[in-house]
């Protein structure tokens, strides 16, 4: 028999890079940004620090493999910092993670990415990553090289020393891989940039990608998101085997005891409903680590056969609809969109929630007709760019029927058009396929979960189809009245030699028939107009947006047909909302919208607006130049 | 002059056509909505008659009320039966693609015809198909016919005696022409036929022209007292009506080949021998009933050990194909009969055995003997192995 041997887990990551993102120079730089980036946003939300990262990726030269170029890749935030302590173990060790197993919905789980990301600079560049790093106790930064020991599965630290950085706390990586850099598409950085810009409405973001102009991104939210502590396990969440090793901690409580105090959502009541189905009730006094072995999994049984409240939402972060709202016009001039965040479901025994946002891009409308739609997906706000076709989302996208929500669409497959689908899972533990985390499993749970979200926000975005239906409808027959009618009066005259007189009867008579028609289309416009408005004013006092106001106001006097619905907040001037708020005041006068309840939802609408609006949202572009100035100075 | 007509037409065309119209007009005048009916030509309203052979209209009806959304289509109606009616009324004739550039003129140079323009020639195609189900006459019945497509026959005992619409004799002996082919057209013509001597033994219509050529060059009709024709696909009213002329004069035995598929059966062999549904209201003199399936036929394939491939589910055109097949046999009155149950069994085993077979593949048998193909054709008439 051949000798057994025994590797470390760096070592086996080292021959199998592969597995966790690293599968072609292509990939390898995108997902050497991606864990550089995951990183520091989880750090700056542990530490209750908004955001704001730095980006550079630059090509240095040619690469030491065949057809790829050396690039570098930087990545700079103001989190609190590490401890140089820290370093080796977070940039050099593989599975050394303070995340591991807590149940929170961090976007790093593992500790395998970034390690992995250190192992692919030393294999293809011969050298670690090179970090900076000062806490805020330190009164100067420290700036060292990590590498991996392969063999003994370690961070090593080199050409350890100190450095001066105005931050007051902070981190800089920077790496140099082999690598290829794709901008755009499916796997592009800038994807992966403007889908990171999305779910992370707090983040302030500028990057600077090989030799484009740099790009600044503003934050439009002040919040910044506390990865919820995790909650106690909820029953349904559970196997035979992890509730009988849970129950074991808890031995010498009474079975009702440990019930109520190891797990969420189980109470009295719902003890007496697990009697009901089958709980013996001489247990429930029973002293857990007397209960015979055997009776576990009737007690089991019984549980999972009580229907439970959903697990708790605290242990599940959302971005919520208002961040995705206001986010989505960072990525560019929205027509119009839908938002929807649903309520923590169990799927594959974990809560999970499930967050869609729907939007049409006016700069993408002429070129994306016959297009299909731009999936962007996440999974605890991470954008997943790889392997779409296996993906529960995917899946769920199209097996829905996007052609009763008003868009076009093959069997099964994606829907056609100028719009961006955005959809987010969040989930303590998500059920990836692969380490490298580019798909979840399309378990049957979460793929049904995720199309009631699509629907949902597929019935938002019918109503705005199909007002423009309505609109298109009624021009339509406008023009067939006009067109076609003298044409068959003139053709009929003809035929039967009808004179001046008759002719102008029958035209008469025609432009009656056809206006009756118009009319029942001007008739479902309007009902449609109503409909949109209702949604439109919900959503403004819900999101606290500008976003229906003014489309509402356009439709009310007569909107051109095809008409915008949804505005980004910075392009509201401040004339336009003086006069904005003398209108819709008057509009309200008009109306004579009375009842107290309606007023109060205005006026807290306007609120919000006016919230929204001090967050305006910033897209600059700093050009070399200046940005060279400002260095000088 | 007298026009050559296909059928007795106990009605005035252009009476009825005017009759409508001012109807329409009335009912214009007085603002109430004008309803037109025509018959519907789809399979839902198709009747097989086993005793004629052919598909019949059954009694159901389109109607169409004057709203916003069909504005347009009436009013390209009236504006091509205007065209069409003048035609009728100084006795000229015009192809459907003729009236469809003399449609593009009228409409680019009067302003108020404007909107009537079609931008292809299935546009207006469409219209002139719907007039003639509306007035329940033939399109060659207000003067107008399609192009020429298909129908080269070749025979060395053939004579075809032609007279046209001036009282014009001429005789064609189809013998004496060489490789030269006669070819029917697709509008009216008067034709007698005979045989140069004796009988004709067989009519053979084969579904690609090119195989017919090549039997020719290769000696066919030489060797052979027949007469081949080429359909080109789906045989045109021409080709039809070609077809009709040569059963009901010539009492020959007439068998069609073509590929072993649901294409060919469904939509060439169906329609040479019972009409389609969307020409229901002229199958009775479109259509030869005594046409029968000489091949390729299932058992062709194991006997010739002919090389045939898969369908494949997978395949978008494959699939497709397929469902319609399902369809025909479930929906199509002409495979549902009894009748013609031998030919929905030939469909049935292309559904379940997902084959097919080119009618080339013979070619293939014997590559050595170019005469490998009249002899298994032969053979097969020889053996009465045909449906």
């Amino acid at each position: 028999m051949s000798k057994i041997t025994k590797s470390s887990t760096a070592e086996y990551f080292a021959k199998n890079l592969q597995q966790v993102g690293f599968s072609s120079p292509l990939k390898a730089v995108l997902t050497t940004l991606k864990e550089a980036v995951d990183n520091s946003l989880d750090a700056c939300e542990e530490a209750g620090i908004a955001p704001e990262l730095k980006v550079s990726i630059k090509k240095v030269g040619k690469g030491s493999a065949k057809n790829t170029d050396l690039i570098q890749i930087t990545v700079e935030d103001n989190g609190p910092g590490l401890e140089l302590s820290d370093l080796p173990q977070v940039f050099g060790e593989y599975l050394a993670s303070s995340k591991f197993g807590r149940g929170q919905c961090s976007r790093g789980q593992q500790g395998i990415g970034i390690s992995a990301a250190t192992t692919w600079a030393q294999l293809t560049n011969a050298a670690g990553v090179k970090v900076m790093s000062k806490t805020k106790k330190m009164r100067k930064a420290v700036l060292a090289t990590i590498d991996v020991d392969i063999k003994g599965n370690k961070g090593l630290v080199k050409n350890k020393s100190t450095v001066e950085w105005k931050k007051t706390h902070g981190l800089k990586v920077d790496f140099k891989i082999d690598g290829r850099i794709q901008l755009n598409g499916d796997g592009g950085l800038l994807t992966y940039l403007e889908g990171t810009t999305l779910v992370n409405p707090h983040l302030t973001l500028e990057y600077d990608l090989l030799d484009n102009d740099k790009v600044r991104v503003d934050r439009v939210s002040d919040d910044v998101p506390r990865v919820p502590p995790s909650t106690l396990p909820h029953p349904h969440t559970m196997k035979l085997g992890e509730f009988l090793t849970h129950a074991h901690l808890y031995g010498n409580l009474s079975l009702a005891q440990f019930m109520k105090k190891a797990f969420s959502r189980v109470t009295d009541n719902t003890i007496k409903d697990c009697v009901k189905n089958g709980l013996p009730k001489k247990l429930t006094n029973m002293v857990v680590k007397k209960i015979p072995e055997k009776e576990f999994k009737t007690i089991f049984q019984s549980i999972q056969n009580t229907d439970l409240a959903n697990p708790s939402t605290k242990s599940v972060l959302t971005v919520g609809e208002e961040g995705l709202a206001k986010s989505i016009h960072r990525i560019g001039e929205v027509d119009f969109f839908s938002v929807v965040t649903r309520k923590p479901k169990i799927c594959d025994f974990k809560p999970t929630v499930v967050e869609v946002a729907i939007a049409r891009f006016l700069d993408k409308k002429a070129a994306a007709e016959e297009q299909s739609v731009q999936l962007l997906r996440f999974a605890n706000r991470v954008p997943l760019q790889f392997d779409k076709s296996a993906c529960a989302i995917t899946r769920a996208v199209e097996s829905i029927n996007w052609k009763a929500y008003g868009l076009a669409q093959s069997k099964n497959s994606l829907p056609l058009g100028p719009y961006v689908f955005a959809i987010s899972v969040t989930s303590p533990f998500i059920k990836f396929k692969n380490a490298s985390k580019e798909t979840i499993d399309a378990s049957d749970d979460l793929v049904e979960e995720l199309r009631r979200a699509m629907m949902q926000a597929g019935q938002k975005l019918s109503r705005h189809i199909k007002r423009e239906n309505k609109a298109a409808d009624l021009e339509r027959k406008k023009n067939h009245i006009q067109s076609f009618g003298p044409a068959l009066v003139e053709c009929l005259g003809r035929i039967v030699n009808a004179n001046e007189k008759r002719k102008q009867r029958a035209t008469d008579g025609l432009i009656k028939i056809l206006g009756r028609d118009s009319k029942e289309a001007e008739k479902d416009l309007k009902a449609a107009d109503a409909r949109l408005n209702i949604l439109k004013d919900k959503q403004s006092a819900k999101l606290g947006q500008v976003v229906g106001k003014k489309a509402k106001e356009k439709t009310e006097s007569e909107a051109p047909i095809k008409e915008d619905v949804a505005e980004p907040a910075k392009k509201v001037t401040a004339k336009k909302k003086v006069a904005k708020k003398k209108k819709s005041s008057a509009v309200a006068k008009k109306t004579k919208s009375s009842s107290l309840a309606k007023a109060k939802k205005k006026a807290k609408a306007k609120k919000k607006v006016s919230g929204a609006k001090k967050t305006k949202v910033k897209k600059k572009v700093v050009k070399k130049s200046t940005r060279k100035k400002t260095k000088r100075k | 002059m007298g026009k050559i007509k296909i059928r007795k037409l106990d009605k005035n065309v252009q009476r009825v056509a005017e009759n409508l119209c001012n109807e329409m007009l009335d009912s214009l005048e007085k603002a109430q909505r004008p309803i037109l009916q025509a018959t519907k030509c789809s399979l839902d309203n198709s009747i097989y008659r086993p005793s004629k052979g052919y598909l019949v209209p059954g009694d159901k009806k389109v109607t169409t009320e004057l709203n916003v959304s069909s504005v347009q289509k009436l009013s390209r109606t009236v504006f091509l039966l205007d065209i069409m009616l003048n035609n009728l009324k100084v006795g000229t004739v015009n192809s459907t693609r003729e009236l469809y550039y003399m449609s593009k003129g009228l409409t680019k140079s009067d302003p108020k015809l404007k909107a009537l323009a079609f931008s292809e020639q299935s546009e207006s195609d469409s219209i002139i198909n719907y007039i003639t189900h509306l007035l329940e006459i033939y399109r060659e019945e207000i003067n107008c016919h399609a192009g020429d497509s298909g129908g080269k026959t070749f025979s060395k005992n053939l004579v075809v005696t032609e007279t046209e619409s001036d009282g014009t004799v001429s005789t064609v002996d189809l013998g004496a022409i060489g490789t030269v082919p006669f070819q029917p057209q697709n509008k009216p013509q008067q034709f007698k036929l005979k045989p140069k001597k004796g009988k004709i033994d067989f009519c053979l219509i084969v579904e690609s022209e090119s195989t017919v050529n090549t039997l020719v060059t290769n000696g066919f009709t030489k060797r052979n007292n027949c007469i081949i024709i080429g359909s080109k696909g789906v045989p045109s009213n021409g080709v039809r009506g070609w077809c009709k002329t040569i059963q009901d004069q010539l009492d020959v035995p007439m068998y069609f080949y073509g590929d072993l598929d649901a294409y060919t059966i469904q939509n060439i062999y169906r329609t040479l021998k019972a009409g389609s549904a969307a020409s229901l209201i002229r199958n009775s003199d479109f259509s030869a009933p005594d046409v029968r399936f000489l091949g390729v036929l299932p058992s062709d394939v194991k006997k010739y050990d002919l090389e045939s491939y898969d369908v494949s589910e997978k395949n978008a055109s494959d699939a497709r194909s397929i469902k319609k097949a399902k369809d025909a046999l479930q929906n199509d009155p002409f495979f549902r009969d009894k009748k013609n149950k031998k030919i929905s069994d030939v469909l049935r085993w292309l559904i379940t055995q997902k084959v097919r077979c080119e009618q080339q593949a013979l070619f293939a048998v014997n590559p050595k003997d170019p005469h490998t193909f009249e002899k298994i054709i032969l053979d097969k008439i020889k053996r009465k192995d045909f449906i």
